[in-house]
């Protein structure tokens, strides 16, 4: 029986031409005495189909809901429309993440240009001609006063000639060297990071960088160690060396059976970098730092070879 | 710099042993690169004597040896190696012994003769590649001793990477120093002194004395050039990574390694009268020791006789004037050179020599005199000969100055954040030999040692003190807050809100390298300036990108080849026409090929067209509340018909378009479409600014107009917006539609347009009068037709 058939049932029973108001009619012609007594009963039967009608009817439509839900039953694991996937360079992702926990800090952003003068990427920065660290820099030239940035640190240069003390900044950026091979690519990425304070002293430095590199590496007891180091810049300078992400500090590959992997390089701004921009050392200390991107980033993702990052292969892209 | 652990112990040797001694250096900023053992471990070798050495019965290349190694009991013992002969003192590797190569030596019988041991080469002891046959010990060596010894292989090769700042340490007396600060010990004076019997004195002169303020020469008559370099001396050499050559030369070598200063021996015989430093003159030439002839430049300093120059000052030897096996008399050279003056000469001649290396960083000026002597000693022990008196010439105003330093410990404390003790700091001075004088006030004056170049102001001696503390050692502290509160603006667009909108709609950042070929450049982008690269790593990588898209293009291509079609790529990055900073204009690009989406099970799929590009760089212009337009305009790199320059009022902000066929052909790339924009332009976005909204019903009207192809769908939106008609707050156009009941070269154009009052509902008649305005407009401006 369907929701038709019911219906028609109704009609034939309870319908205006019905059954039941067919006897209902006809009460007209019983006695006194017997048309309570019928009515009654006619009313009665009348409730009861009716009920029984309207339970029936929601079987029905139960029926009816279920072979509807059978029937719209779709493949929910299918995959959905327009699922293509984007992602962020490994490179962006490292500089992201590495600018969010300076600019927690206090840290503004400032950005260079990568063609620089001889003065801001050298002289400035306290490398005079015939240094013999110019002879470590690899430097692409466009004629004999303009390079391409060696480093991030002219920007402390640009940042400090626009801008009064106290300043705190990290300038992201790409950098280039004139080499190329497994692990040198002639492009790169460094964070170069400059404070300018009354009070800024290298036991400062020192719990700046140890927290940075807790924080990027999300490790709260990663070993930090410094050693003295040498750049033109900053003196006393150091070196700042992690303990070994890959093997824990035990000896391998990565680290040249080490335990120790060298991450930033860094100092107090070195008195003639100041005087360059008129900034008087005895009132004012600076402290400065870089690190390169490629390391910190092949290091947080596993990434075993350095040139994958400029290959551009979606292979690589998808994973990140 | 390599140096031999036995070496440095010769001079100072601390009690711990070798790893600890190198960690302690690179903490002190010697940095060790790596420390290795001159032999792996094996234990069992002795030396042996052959007895006899006779051919193997059954074998043609194989001998058959007796050999003694002072058991009383001669072994027998096969050998293959060419060399072994009667008499000769070997390396034998004795039954039960085990080889570096993990091989263990037992009793064998070798084509039907028993073989009892075996006499080794030095590949396999593991101290060099050399296989060619068995080792050949000194004659002098005794039956039966530990090869080992005899060898002096327990000894470590420490390999320093020195910093620029610390040429006084690429010498085994300069790292014996940094040993004696590190562990309070000190070393005993130099005292070198040779026997001086000769008459010959020899004249030099020096016309720049700035650049050469000291001079010193030596006659030595009578030597034999012929004799061999003594073992101590070979073995410390090669083990310092220094070639052997002849005895002269390698104990000028040795000086150089042993005190730090280099040396210089000439052939007087071939010397022309005496020597004068002087600059070179104008197309001097002169063939270099390693073969190489050189047109000298006139700011070269150079050694020169009466006739020619000889040597390149601090650099190189001549040839001419060298020494060889023959010769009998020699004039030993020592000298100080201003590190300014020798600074990139070497290089601008292509040459790296260990004299340059340490001349560049500053030489101790008080040494040539100890190193002569020390060479002539040498000269005198191994190669005999007598030696005349030193000829000296020094310009005492010329040699670096020793200015006074001033050093308050309150300095000390305000740079390192921690406060030293002042009895500590005078005991450090005390073993930097520095001379120093404590002052009233808590400051020293302090005057440097002669071989300390990096030793000239206060900062200089705070990192000494710093680095000898120890840095692991200095308290660690918090920055103090005195940060600037950043002045960020909150409506800018920021290269993130770029990439995400692109991340989001499925593109995949690259980054590609800012130098590009030259074809690609003229390719995409003739107009613009080349701006080249002097010294490129390769053509590939010579012009500054100009544009993202060769990047962009050569990441597509790459993948392409990998059998991935449908890309999406994206780039931020700075662009370049010219060099000065103006010059350098950050973009983002992106392109997109194949198809728009993967294969999908959920319908048809289509090639990526036009308008999908545009509607992504729409998502990036629409960050910005300003009002951008598409122009149809000619791009070298894109099709015709299919281009537009976005333009944002008058000015340029970007291209976006179809790939050119020819371009495509050129790069067999397939269909592919671009967008460029110029970031500064599209960065501005809006501070939002509430505005009440109309409580009133909004109207839409259509009108359907027929007009020439020609006329864009921007410039009718363009137009009835110029109108600035009050309440028209929208304009859609949403249908476009060309063919049947249209004429040839026209269009039919459906626009919808919202009105909306702020103070009434607007009536029909209202509506109508303002829609005809609109028509009319069109019909003037545009001869358009209403359907």
């Amino acid at each position: 029986m369907d929701l038709k058939a019911l219906d028609d049932s109704r009609v034939q029973y309870l319908g205006k031409k019905g059954e039941l108001t067919d006897l209902l009619k006809g009460l007209g012609k019983l006695s006194k005495e017997e048309r309570p007594k019928m009515g009654e009963a006619i009313n009665e039967a009348k409730v009861q189909i009716q009920k029984l009608i309207e339970s029936r009817k929601e079987e029905l439509e139960e029926e009816i809901l279920n072979q509807r839900l059978l029937d719209e039953k779709i493949d929910v694991t299918l995959p959905s429309r327009n699922s293509e996937k984007g992602s962020l360079h490994p490179i962006t992702q490292t500089l992201n993440h590495i600018q969010d926990i300076f600019t927690k800090a206090g840290f503004e952003i400032e950005l260079g240009p990568e063609i620089e003068d001889d003065f801001h990427n050298f002289s400035a920065l306290n490398i005079p001609e015939h240094h013999p660290a110019r002879a470590m820099h690899d430097t692409f030239y466009f004629d004999s006063n303009t390079v391409l940035r060696t480093h991030t640190s002219p920007v402390q240069i640009r940042t400090l000639e626009r801008q009064k003390p106290p300043v705190r900044v990290i300038v992201p950026g790409k950098v280039y060297r004139c080499d190329s091979d497994v692990t040198h690519t002639p492009m790169f990425h460094q964070v170069e990071g400059l404070i300018v304070d009354k009070e800024a002293s290298f036991s400062q430095l020192k719990g700046l960088l140890i927290d940075f590199l807790r924080a990027y590496f999300e490790k709260e007891d990663l070993k930090v160690r410094f050693r003295p180091s040498y750049f033109p810049f900053t003196e006393p300078s150091a070196e700042a060396d992690i303990e070994c992400v890959i093997c824990g500090g035990e000896g391998c590959r990565v680290c040249k059976k080490s335990g120790w992997l060298e991450v930033l390089g860094c100092g107090v701004v070195h008195p003639n970098v100041l005087k360059a921009v008129d900034i008087d050392s005895e009132e004012y200390s600076g402290l400065a730092f870089g690190m390169g991107v490629e390391r910190l980033a092949m290091l947080r993702y596993s990434v075993n070879d350095l040139r994958l990052f400029f290959e551009n292969d979606v292979r690589f892209l998808n994973q990140f | 710099m390599n140096i031999s652990t036995r070496w440095l112990r010769e001079w100072v040797s601390p009690d711990v042993g070798d790893i600890e001694l190198s960690e302690k250096l690179t903490m002190a900023g010697l940095e060790v690169d790596q420390i290795a053992p001159v032999a792996p471990p094996f234990e069992g070798l002795v030396v042996g004597h052959v007895v006899s050495c006779g051919k193997h019965p059954n074998a043609d290349k194989l001998s058959l040896c007796e050999v003694d190694i002072g058991t009383g009991e001669l072994q027998q013992i096969i050998c293959g190696a060419p060399n072994v002969k009667k008499d000769l003192k070997v390396a034998v590797a004795t039954v039960g012994s085990v080889l570096p190569n993990k091989l263990k030596i037992k009793r064998a019988k070798l084509r039907g003769v028993e073989s009892n041991g075996m006499l080794c080469s030095e590949s396999e002891m593991g101290i060099s590649d050399s296989h060619e046959g068995i080792i050949e010990l000194d004659p002098k060596a005794k039956i039966g001793d530990n090869v080992r010894s005899v060898l002096d292989l327990d000894d470590q090769i420490i390999e320093l990477d020195i910093t620029p700042n610390r040429g006084d340490c690429f010498s085994v007396l300069g790292v014996a120093r940094e040993v004696c600060v590190n562990y309070d010990l000190s070393l005993p004076e130099l005292t070198f002194k040779a026997a001086q019997k000769g008459k010959k004195s020899f004249k030099s002169s020096v016309s720049n004395p700035k650049e050469c303020p000291k001079y010193l020469t030596r006659v030595i008559e009578g030597v034999d050039n012929t004799a061999s370099t003594p073992d101590w001396m070979a073995k410390k050499l090669q083990r310092a990574s220094q070639q052997l050559h002849s005895p002269i030369v390698d104990i000028t070598n040795y000086v150089l390694l042993e005190l730090g200063q280099p040396m210089h021996a000439f052939d007087l015989s071939k010397i022309n009268g005496n020597i004068n430093v002087r600059s070179a003159k104008k197309n001097e030439e002169l063939e270099l020791l390693n073969g190489q002839n050189v047109n000298l430049s006139e700011d070269t300093l150079v050694i020169a006789d009466e006739k020619s120059a000889i040597a390149i000052a601090g650099v190189i030897g001549g040839m001419g004037s060298s020494t060889l096996e023959s010769s009998t008399e020699i004039l030993l050279e020592a000298a100080f050179f201003e590190p300014v003056a020798i600074s990139g000469i070497a290089r601008s001649y292509g040459l790296h020599t260990e004299a340059s290396l340490r001349f560049e960083r500053g030489v101790d000026f008080n040494m040539a005199h100890q190193a002569m002597e020390r060479a002539t000693e040498l000269v005198l022990e191994i190669c005999g000969g007598t030696a005349s008196e030193i000829n000296e010439t020094v310009d005492e105003k010329s040699l670096p100055k020793l200015e006074p330093i001033e050093i308050s410990i309150d300095k000390i404390s305000k740079v390192l954040g921690f406060d030293l003790d002042s009895s500590w700091v005078e005991s450090k001075f005390k073993f930097l030999d520095f001379d120093f004088k404590k002052n009233q006030d808590d400051s020293w004056t302090i005057i440097p040692p002669s071989f300390r170049f990096d030793i000239r102001i206060p900062a200089d001696i705070i990192e000494e003190l710093a680095r000898l503390y120890g840095y692991d050692k200095i308290p660690v502290q918090r920055l103090s807050i005195n940060a600037n509160i950043s002045k960020a603006s909150q409506a800018k667009i920021t290269s993130n809100d770029l990439s995400n909108a692109l991340v989001h709609r499925g593109y995949q950042e690259v980054i590609t390298y800012s130098f590009i070929s030259n074809e690609m450049h003229d390719l995409v982008a003739p107009d613009s300036k080349k701006i080249l690269l002097q010294n490129p790593i390769s053509d590939d990588m010579a012009i500054m990108r100009s544009s993202l898209w060769p990047g962009l293009i050569d990441s597509a291509k790459s993948n392409l080849r990998r059998g991935h079609h449908n890309l999406r790529f994206f780039e931020l990055g700075l662009c370049f026409s010219g060099i000065e900073v103006e010059g350098q204009i950050q973009k983002i690009a992106g392109i997109i090929s194949g198809n728009r989406h993967g294969a999908q099970w959920a319908g048809q799929d289509r090639e990526v067209d036009f308008f999908d590009v545009k509607s992504d760089v729409e998502a990036l212009l629409n960050l910005s509340k300003e009002v951008f337009t598409f122009e149809v305009a000619d791009h070298t790199a894109l099709q015709m018909g299919q281009t537009a320059k976005i333009m944002k009022g008058g000015n340029e902000v970007g291209w976006i378009g179809a790939m050119s066929p020819k371009l495509q052909k050129k790069l067999s790339m397939p269909k592919a479409f671009m967008f460029e924009l110029t970031q500064s332009e599209i960065e501005q976005g809006e501070t939002p600014s509430y505005e009440a909204f109309s409580s009133f019903q909004a109207s839409q009207r259509d009108i359907a107009i027929v007009v020439s192809k020609e006329i864009s769908s921007d410039e009718l939106i363009h137009s009835i917006r110029s109108l600035k008609q009050n309440d028209l707050i929208e304009v859609n156009l949403f249908d476009v539609y060309e063919g049947e009941h249209i004429e040839q070269g026209s269009k039919s154009v459906a626009l919808n347009l919202t009105y909306q009052s702020k103070e009434v509902t607007l009536t029909d008649e209202q509506l109508a009068e303002k829609v005809s305005k609109i028509v009319g407009h069109l019909e003037t401006k545009f001869s358009a037709k209403l359907r």
